[in-house]
């Protein structure tokens, strides 16, 4: 065994270093990546990022090794009736669609990505481009069929597993992706999303995280919006033992525009954390976000909204919304929005709420006569409507209504 | 029809009501006339059955029974409305929705079927026309972004179509210009019947210029202190409240 590279490294770093060391050999990018991470450590509660995420604590008694095989049987996707071209990475493995490579499209497994300059002070971004040897790549073009593209991350065991996903919308094409994070593993799921949407182009991306309860996962979408494109986000989060779902946008050139819209559900002890940050470049973009957190029993709701408005990007108009419901005492939101504006000619926005049910309208609904359970719910609904009554798709959008009449019935 | 007995309510620690008695029988308008802070909200939530609420003592019997026990939900079922003072706006559900959902929910409560779709739209556009909502509102989230007469109109639909056995009007009349003082009269007047009845609490005669009341009684530091026929409220108009105030 080399010499440590971590100082005071925790068991899990050690073994991190011989999984870097056993897995196929590491181009320089990927060592050097490796040793900058090792520098930081996985991060822990006294990073002011990651202060409500303790992936330090949360890892401290795992082994990164890979150790199980990947599970036979995978059910359909819930999202199988909107007949998405489906790809599938299972414990890491990439599995692509079968057929005809559709017209307007291309899509392969493709050597990972080199370096994310926006990402180098990311830890677990830097170790996922250490540890990942594949990625999925896909390319949509202007005559791309109006097809969703499905992806499922279905992570089964215990190890960590470190996957990359590239996407290129061309211009003026559109694209609309289903990302679904699914199974039963107990491990850390790194994933990484490199994105980019051209001039004029519409990108659309849904994004469900139901997992077991004990996954630790860090999502990271790194999208950059060129003039006149639009990237659009709505993600569901049931939570896990430690959800953190990062989103970082540049609005690029004038006429982009970001939507980021998300909704957790959190029971249990299970962890949400949205974590996303838009950059405006360039004049004339426009930025909408609005999260919705919902906690009962000990579950935890976490929102980090930062918008960067640099000094060329005048007229910028952007507003951030974050409301956290709690249902119980014990459950808690932690909320971070945070304006940061060099321009002086812009339109910027953010609020945020937390409470409880209102009282005065239970009563209002249980006088009209609905039972306690009925009237929760309906506020509950009406809560995580204006989230929901966003998607544009009607069966999505059913989908996600009844995983939160599912929610609310769970016990 | 309504008859409440000595009734003792606490809120917070406080006795507000303090022997509450008053007999509505079925097919009379009553109405509960009295100043500020002398019980009249804590009458509508005790009989209603809102949390916190406390009736410490006492009964209110609706039809035989004393309901005190039951939930909000099980009373509206049994055909108690309030009409609120301050309605509720709930985002993201479409009034339309909203109110058949409440409607069914008290259907089953009383073991009756659901109603229809069809049968409920025709319900609902034609009591909308009686109380002055045009469709459009229908579609809207419920009350959101209404005024506070169209959210008192909304009110006064929901009574119509729920059709209660007994209705409490909580303040209905504030807040409205003199067609919506009509209106209100007109639902009112078009469900009074022999078997409902209703109380009507107010601060002002002028209502009671649409609705005339069979009996008026006047609330004072948590009892009833004078009852009598219509006429006393233009009495009460006149002299005020403050004789009662110091004799409660």
């Amino acid at each position: 065994m080399s010499r440590s590279l971590f100082i005071n490294p925790t068991a899990f770093e050690t073994d991190l270093q011989a999984a870097f060391a056993a897995c196929a050999k590491a181009n320089g990018v990927q060592t050097a990546a490796f040793e900058r991470f090792a520098k930081q450590g996985i991060p822990n509660r006294r990073v002011e990022g990651w202060k409500w995420s303790d992936f330090h604590g949360a890892l401290r008694g795992l082994s990164p090794a890979n150790d199980a095989e990947a599970q036979a049987d995978i059910a359909p996707s819930d999202f199988a009736a909107l007949n998405p071209l489906e790809f599938r990475i299972i414990d890491g493995r990439i599995e692509l669609p079968q057929g005809e490579l559709p017209d307007g499209m291309r899509y392969d497994v493709v050597d990972p990505v080199a370096t994310i300059p926006e990402l180098e002070h990311h830890a677990i971004a830097t170790l996922n481009v250490a540890m990942t040897r594949k990625a999925l790549g896909i390319e949509i073009g202007e005559d791309a069929p109006d097809r969703p593209i499905l992806i499922r991350h279905i992570n089964t065991n215990a190890a960590s597993t470190f996957t990359q996903t590239m996407m290129r919308v061309s211009v003026n094409a559109r694209a609309r992706l289903i990302e679904t994070y699914e199974g039963e593993g107990i491990g850390l799921y790194s994933h990484l999303f490199h994105m980019v949407v051209r001039d004029g182009a519409k990108f659309d991306r849904t994004v469900v995280h139901e997992t077991g309860a004990g996954q630790v996962v860090n999502t990271v979408c790194a999208a950059k919006v060129d003039a006149d494109a639009s990237f659009k986000q709505t993600s569901l989060s049931m939570g896990s033992r430690l959800a953190r779902h990062e989103t970082l946008v540049h609005l690029w050139a004038p006429g982009g525009s970001a939507e980021i819209y998300s909704l957790a559900l959190l029971r249990a002890e299970r962890h949400s954390d949205f974590t996303t940050h838009v950059v405006h470049k360039a004049p004339h973009c426009r930025t909408r976000q609005i999260h919705k957190g919902v906690a009962r029993d000990r579950g935890r709701n976490v929102f980090q909204g930062k918008f960067e408005v640099e000094r060329e990007a005048q007229q910028t108009d952007a507003k951030m919304t974050a409301n956290a419901l709690l249902l119980s005492n014990t459950a808690e939101a932690n909320h971070k929005p945070e304006l940061e504006i060099y321009a002086d000619d812009v339109e910027c926005a953010h609020g945020s709420t937390c409470g409880a049910l209102d009282e005065d309208a239970l009563f209002y609904l249980r006088q009209r006569g609905l039972n306690e359970a009925a009237a929760r719910a309906l506020l509950v609904e009406a809560f995580v409507g204006e989230v929901i009554d966003g998607i544009d798709d009607d069966r999505l959008g059913d989908i996600f209504r009844a995983s939160v009449a599912d929610w609310l019935v769970c016990e | 029809m309504l008859k409440i007995e000595n009734l003792h309510t606490t809120v917070g620690g406080n006795e507000i009501l303090k022997g509450l008695s008053l007999d509505v029988p079925a097919g009379e308008v009553h109405a509960i006339m009295g100043p500020n802070g002398s019980g009249k909200s804590t009458l509508s939530y005790t009989v209603a059955g809102r949390d916190g609420y406390e009736a410490t003592d006492g009964a209110v019997m609706l039809e035989g029974t004393n309901i005190l026990g039951l939930a909000p939900d099980a009373r509206a079922a049994k055909g108690l409305f309030l009409s609120f003072q301050h309605p509720m706006e709930i985002p993201g559900v479409q009034t339309m929705t909203f109110i058949r959902t409440a409607l069914n929910a008290q259907r089953r409560l009383r073991g009756e079927a659901d109603m229809s779709a069809a049968d409920f739209i025709r319900l609902i556009r034609e009591k909308a026309k009686l109380v002055g909502l045009d469709d459009a509102k229908l579609k809207r989230p419920f009350n959101v972004g209404f005024s506070g007469g169209e959210k008192k109109r909304m009110e006064m639909l929901q009574m119509a179509i729920f059709e209660p056995r007994f209705a409490i009007m909580d303040e209905t009349d504030s807040g409205l210009d003199i067609d919506a003082l009509k209106m209100v009269g007109e639902v009112v007047n078009a469900l009074r019947g022999p078997e409902r009845g209703f109380l009507i609490i107010t601060h002002y005669q002028r209502l009671l210029h649409y609705i005339k009341p069979d009996r008026v009684h006047v609330l004072a530091g948590g009892r009833i202190v004078k009852s009598g026929a219509a006429g006393l409220a233009a009495e009460l108009e006149k002299s005020g409240y403050e004789q009662f105030i110091e004799a409660a």
